[in-house]
């Protein structure tokens, strides 16, 4: 917590040596602070440093359904912020002219520590990530190049560009920086679990959640590991494929059949509120994916072999089930979910 | 008679001009400043010119195709001077699509350093270096690579090779679709390959002199080069294949070679 401090007072003594008199130079940075109980970030904070214009303009793009061709369609039409910025209820994204995707919203936190992204990891930059949406026909069936026209078009954005970035121009690469700079920004560290592992002073785990957390960290912290709760890694986790989607996951992307039906391990953050589950969303409790990890685990030829030691899966009591799900609601961030900078309105 | 005049005149200027420009007794010292490099890249099939939309010659597999938009990304260009130093035109302005459809076909390289320079050096596709570079490395490329249809958009990646259309074989006597688009798979294979090719004769470059290098591009060793064959009556589309994808890259390699150059007149 001691590091939070110091960013505090850094950011104070920055605004107060800020000159005021030139409306561009008060585009201060913003402190992007690393938990300490988490990795080094990924993403190149220094080549693209959000800044309080960057970031508000990043915000503005992503609320504003003109990134989509019938203009209704925002990243926060998804990506909600009251269920950590997924799609609740849904089992898939819902785009364009009712079109709907094949895979579930996964969240929006801790972009900045996470090296790929989407189901597949389509794409290993953050910054480059709003391209597949934006451009995905069945979510928001735009160009880029359309996009920029109509933001172009809009005198707000002209202004909010101009302040936001040196060149002021309104082009793919100011776009993408100010998307990364408020994703960038989204990070969920202030769970209890998080004040438990950083031993905060008066946050304690009931029996049942410490007990939860000692099985976690024996039977689920292989593939759901660090503060992030994820390795990062593919992974087929062994569910039968939906024959009306046969979705090839990590195949998609590599064209290898070592990595057909292979998803990314998601992380856990904030797992409580993200129902429905797995990359086609077909689970709807957390409980439906216990019992599949207890005996759901199909083989195939790319199952991991981490679910497969002398039987499928990972063998659960109905008592160690419950304690995970005491423990993995520690997991959920009321701050994130509640706070102001990320809120739409 | 009289009318002849004038031209004869201007052919003898013009003659008397390129002698002196391209004089070989004209000592080196005299390359001074800088000047412009362009690249032609004159698209063609099997030793014929490339038409859209025309059926070809049938390569050697007996498949005949009609190809309807061939597109390819070159990138990183490099000079290679008769004293084996290497020059490395600026990075970030290194990216460049060739549009068969579009027209483009053309490459600039400007402010080249004065000199006498004997290959070219050059990439097809986008590095990871590049990709990596996120926003700002992509800049206004990433708008152009969309308008060319050389943008992925499901992966967020290039395409480095855009090559469609139809094919007949003895087999597949109705025509049917072909779709080639070759590029990085995401963060699990580089398929970005670089190319070196020894000019036929020196470019000379200075204030007073740009120059041109006139590639001719087989497309045809798209599917047939050295290393592989690919028939398109097995697969006809192939875009994220883990075998042909890189095979495709590595034949893609084989399609530059340097018709001519130009030295001193900037163009063809």
């Amino acid at each position: 917590m001691r590091l939070f401090y110091l960013v505090y007072i850094a950011i104070v003594l920055v605004s107060c040596s800020a000159p005021k008199e030139d409306y561009v130079e008060n585009n201060e940075l913003l402190e992007f602070s690393v938990p300490s109980n988490f990795p080094e970030p990924v993403y190149p904070i220094d080549a693209n440093p959000p800044t309080k214009f960057g970031f508000e303009l990043g915000k503005k793009l992503f609320y504003d359904g003109k990134l989509s061709s019938n203009g209704f369609i925002s990243c926060g039409f998804c990506h909600e912020q009251r269920t950590a910025f997924t799609h609740h209820g849904h089992q898939f994204s819902h785009g364009v002219d009712d079109k709907e995707g094949t895979r579930n919203t996964p969240p929006i936190q801790n972009a900045a520590f996470m090296p790929e992204f989407t189901w597949d990891g389509a794409t290993s930059h953050l910054d480059l990530f709003p391209i597949i949406p934006i451009t995905n026909e069945v979510e928001m069936g735009e160009t880029m190049g359309n996009v920029l026209l109509k933001l172009n078009a809009d005198e707000e954005y002209n202004g909010m560009f101009a302040a936001a970035f040196d060149d002021g121009e309104i082009n793919a690469e100011n776009f993408l920086k100010a998307l990364s700079q408020f994703m960038v920004m989204m990070v969920s560290a202030e769970s209890k679990y998080d004040k438990y592992s950083r031993e905060e002073e008066g946050v304690e785990f009931t029996a049942l959640e410490k007990k939860g957390l000692a099985i976690f960290a024996q039977k689920c912290a292989s593939c759901h590991s660090s503060d992030l709760f994820t390795d990062h890694s593919f992974r087929n986790n062994g569910l039968p494929p939906n024959p009306k989607l046969n979705d090839i996951g990590r195949a998609e992307v590599s064209g290898a059949e070592q990595d057909k039906y292979k998803f990314k391990v998601p992380s856990l953050r904030n797992v409580a509120l993200t129902a429905p589950y797995m990359h086609d969303g077909r689970f709807g409790t957390l409980m439906n994916v216990l019992n599949f990890y207890d005996s759901g685990v199909v083989n195939s030829e790319t199952l991991d072999p981490i679910l497969n030691n002398d039987e499928l899966g990972v063998k659960l009591e109905n008592d160690e089930k419950e304690a995970l799900i005491a423990f993995l609601n520690t997991l959920t961030d009321e701050n994130y979910i509640n706070d102001a900078r990320f809120a739409e309105y | 008679m009289k009318k002849y005049i004038v031209p004869v005149l201007v052919l003898l200027s013009l003659v008397s001009v390129s002698c002196s420009s391209d004089d070989d007794g004209m000592s080196e010292e005299k390359l001074e400043g800088t000047g412009e490099v362009s690249l032609t890249f004159d698209n063609g099939f099997g030793g014929n010119d490339l038409v859209l939309n025309t059926a070809n010659t049938a390569n050697a597999n007996g498949e005949v195709l009609t190809i309807s938009r061939f597109n390819y990304i070159v990138s990183n260009f490099r000079l290679v001077t008769k004293d084996g130093e290497e020059f490395t035109f600026a990075k970030d302005n290194s990216y460049f699509i060739i549009n068969q459809e579009a027209g483009e076909e053309t490459v600039e390289l400007p402010e080249i350093p004065a000199g006498e320079y004997t290959t070219v050096k050059f990439g097809i596709g986008v590095d990871q270096e590049k990709f990596q570079q996120g926003a700002e490395g992509q800049g206004d490329f990433l708008a152009q690579a969309e308008a060319n249809n050389m943008m992925w958009s499901w992966q967020a990646g290039y395409k480095f090779l855009n090559f469609e259309g139809t094919f007949t074989s003895e087999t597949v006597t109705e025509a049917e679709n072909f779709k080639v688009h070759m590029g990085s798979h995401g963060s699990s294979l580089d398929n970005y390959k670089e190319v070196s090719i020894e000019l036929p004769t020196n470019i000379k470059v200075s204030n007073e002199m740009d120059s041109n290098i006139h590639l001719k591009i087989d497309a045809s060793k798209i599917l047939i080069s050295s290393t592989s064959n690919i028939k398109f009556s097995e697969q006809a589309v192939i875009m994220v294949d883990e075998v042909k994808s890189p095979q495709i890259a590595v034949n893609v390699t084989e399609m530059f070679t340097v018709d001519h150059v130009h030295n001193g007149s900037g163009h063809n």
